[in-house]
């Protein structure tokens, strides 16, 4: 992912209510929206966004994309990310949450064919503090700096950014993966972008209970990641993994999981085996999110017990 | 959403998976009209594994029999629930019995098609058999063979289960189910193969697309609501979880949050310094996509929830935002505290907030003519702290007393 304030920005679904507030907010951070997408609404301008009615007619009116910001109601998402693949963009950011699971899979095979990056369902976006936004993050919690973030949790990933932020760090790139079951992209992939980025040197990494994500993210620093991370998790005492935290995937999985876990040798993440699992892999882990600033400052300041 | 039994075999007969012949009997004495020939087994319909170790299927061999083991089922509670109709179904001998499902998995971020040749009640002992075989691309009937091969199956059993499963796999696809299953999946010596019990669930982000789906849902709710005297709950009752306090004793702090991870901190924070909360409240993200309250009604009626319990006695309310205005959130925590105080419910608040309009909002809470016990905090730290001031001394002291 390539992400800059020279990034030429697509939103598709600007005449929804949140496309439109949000897409306000981009602009107004200093994103390059050249154009928008919504059926019917061509000619228009909104947000002062000049919108088409398909992908291609706004490409042929203000040439390249490079990514696109999707806020269409959620059984559209599908169909507008197959219309960006087959016009050539090649960043997918979705900010819609409760798109069905089969189509988030119809929509992941397209991409990898395509070699496209998808951010998302459900994700809070990416912000390069002081230079763009895409998506929702409330952009006065962040600064410039050399952190990069990466969460699951929409409003605990905003905390950990104003925390940084007041502690003194800033941050070169904060993604919101997405909440939901079934997501286009995962930490491993946003810890090797992370890892290759110049701009980063320590990797924030935020989970919770819930889904084995963390788990496989730890196999995957101890394995390919080069740069320090330090890890956050929420939910040790989270009563047990239920519908009240659990999306349907998770519910599927942890009454599959007596059976399941085996076949996969992931146990269904408790707080304890994702912490186990990270310390594992020697990665520092924060008991709270105001710990996060003093274990970024151990290892910036080289008080760290790993390079 | 699980389906009933018979409502997965609705589903299975239109795709075409075998199913034995079946009636849904409301009332013991339709049976007497029964068109199926005994032996028949009545099986009990609620949403539930390990029916048949509950007592919820019984065989009949005549007309008698059937009708006592109807009026046993029905008057049969399985955790806690009572069906509203039983199924008499053909009995059917199988030579073997297997596992089959399918469900997603979300690491892979594909299906994924499970089968162990050891189906029936003894799964969860035999699961080290179970095989998996991810549908990476466009599924083809070929994915079904490899499973029915890795099942060890041989001859024309391999074809015989594959189609079944080829057939999971299109309704699955279809009615963007989150789980289909088989379990048993009878196989005879001939070949024969027969859908024996199926469980399916529904996916809740996908089902207004689906009429025939939604129509169940709605059936149930409809069905529960008029057995029991608890309407079903409301999202946002549904999300307040109360927690066991460990020894017995609680701070009776209530914790109301947006989104899963920052509740769940919130929590994991309190319980730290000994101060656990008794409940707590996730108001969900910040703004629904299918429509909904906007998160300044959730909060008024997630306190209104939260503060029913009499044994709240402090509300720590930590809420994180990027659109929604903290003078307009602190504007609702006043105005409901208001309420609550005019009925009669004094408590203590711990305010926390962050996002636009935050020193509007602390401004408006900060105001020394306030009615109400308020502390603003302007960190989440320093709520924690305010928090942990909440709890009673007489809990700390027997908490020193335990370490």
């Amino acid at each position: 992912m390539n992400i800059s304030d020279r990034t030429r920005v697509l939103i598709q679904g600007i005449t929804e209510p949140l496309g439109q507030i949000h897409t306000t907010r981009m602009c107004a951070y200093g994103t390059s929206v050249v154009a928008a997408v919504s059926p019917g609404y061509g000619d228009q301008t909104i947000a002062d966004v000049p919108v088409f009615d398909t992908v291609h007619l706004a490409m042929d009116a203000v040439g390249a994309i490079d990514l696109t910001a999707i806020f269409v109601p959620p059984y559209q998402v599908l169909d507008a990310a197959r219309e960006a693949i087959a016009a050539g963009i090649h960043q997918i950011v979705i900010m819609t949450d409760g798109v069905p699971p089969m189509d988030t899979i119809e929509l992941i095979r397209a991409a990898d064919a395509a070699e496209a990056l998808v951010l998302g369902p459900g994700s809070t976006g990416v912000i390069v503090p002081g230079a763009c936004m895409i998506g929702t993050h409330p952009v006065e919690f962040y600064a410039p700096g050399s952190i990069g973030v990466i969460g699951r949790s929409s409003t605990l990933d905003y905390e950990v950014a104003l925390t940084l932020t007041e502690a003194g760090f800033g941050q070169s790139i904060c993604v919101g993966l997405g909440g939901n079951g079934i997501l286009g992209s995962s930490f491993a992939q946003w810890l090797q972008l992370l890892d290759e980025d110049e701009h980063t040197e320590v990797i924030v990494l935020l989970g919770r209970v819930g889904s084995t994500a963390e788990e496989v993210a730890a196999r995957y620093v101890e394995a390919a990641i080069d740069k320090p991370v330090v890890a956050y998790i929420a939910g040790h005492h989270a009563p047990t993994l239920d519908s009240h935290f659990g999306h349907a995937g998770e519910i599927v999985d942890a009454r599959l999981s007596g059976i399941y876990q085996r076949i996969d040798d992931l146990t269904i993440g408790t707080a304890q085996r994702k912490i186990e699992a990270f310390e594992a892999a020697g990665i520092r882990v924060a008991r709270r999110p105001s710990e996060i600033p003093e274990q970024v400052r151990q290892i910036l300041t080289g008080s760290d017990r790993s390079p | 959403m699980d389906l009933l039994e018979y409502q997965a075999k609705e589903l299975f007969s239109e795709v075409g998976i075998p199913v034995l012949p079946s009636q849904k009997i409301y009332y013991p004495q339709e049976l007497k009209h029964l068109q199926i020939p005994y032996p028949i087994v009545i099986k009990s319909q609620v949403p539930m594994g390990g029916r048949g170790k509950a007592g919820g299927i019984k065989p009949a061999a005549n007309t008698i029999d059937a009708v006592a083991a109807a009026q046993a089922i029905f008057h049969l509670p399985i955790y806690g629930l009572y069906p509203e109709l039983v199924l008499a179904e053909a009995k059917y001998d199988a030579d073997r019995e297997l596992y089959v499902a399918i469900v997603i998995d979300r690491n892979a971020r594909r299906p994924v098609l499970l089968g162990s040749p050891d189906g029936g009640s003894g799964l969860q002992v035999a699961s080290q058999s179970l095989q998996r075989v991810v549908v990476e691309d466009t599924f083809s009937p070929f994915y079904a063979r490899r499973l029915a091969v890795a099942m060890g199956l041989r001859g024309q059993a391999i074809e015989a289960v594959s189609m079944v499963v080829e057939k999971m796999y299109t309704l699955f696809a279809k009615k963007d189910l989150d789980l289909v299953e088989i379990n048993p999946l009878a196989l005879r010596e001939d070949g024969e193969v027969m859908a024996l019990d199926g469980k399916i669930t529904t996916n809740d982000n996908a089902i207004e697309r689906h009429p025939d789906l939604a129509q169940y849902a709605r059936d149930r709710k409809a069905d529960h609501n008029r057995r029991s005297k608890y309407p079903s709950r409301d999202p946002l009752s549904a999300a307040l979880v109360t927690l066991e306090p460990e020894n017995g004793k609680s701070a009776g702090i209530g914790v109301v949050c947006n989104g899963a991870g920052l509740t769940l901190a919130t929590v994991d924070l309190l319980c730290q310094v000994d101060a656990c909360p008794l409940s707590f409240l996730n108001l969900s993200n910040e703004i629904y996509w299918r429509g909904g309250p906007s998160l300044r009604d959730r909060l008024d009626r997630g306190l209104e929830l939260m503060t029913a319990n009499p044994a709240i006695e402090t509300v720590l309310i930590n809420l994180v935002g990027s659109v929604t205005s903290c003078d307009a959130i602190a504007e609702t925590i006043l105005s409901t505290a208001d309420r609550l105080a005019h009925l009669g419910r004094t408590l203590s608040w711990i305010v926390r907030l962050a996002g636009h309009d935050q020193a509007l909002g602390r401004q408006r809470l900060e105001d020394p003519d306030l009615a109400h016990t308020l502390i603003y905090c302007p960190t989440l730290d320093a709520a924690i702290k305010a928090g942990l001031s909440a709890t009673n001394p007489a809990t700390n002291l027997s908490s020193t007393v335990v370490s």
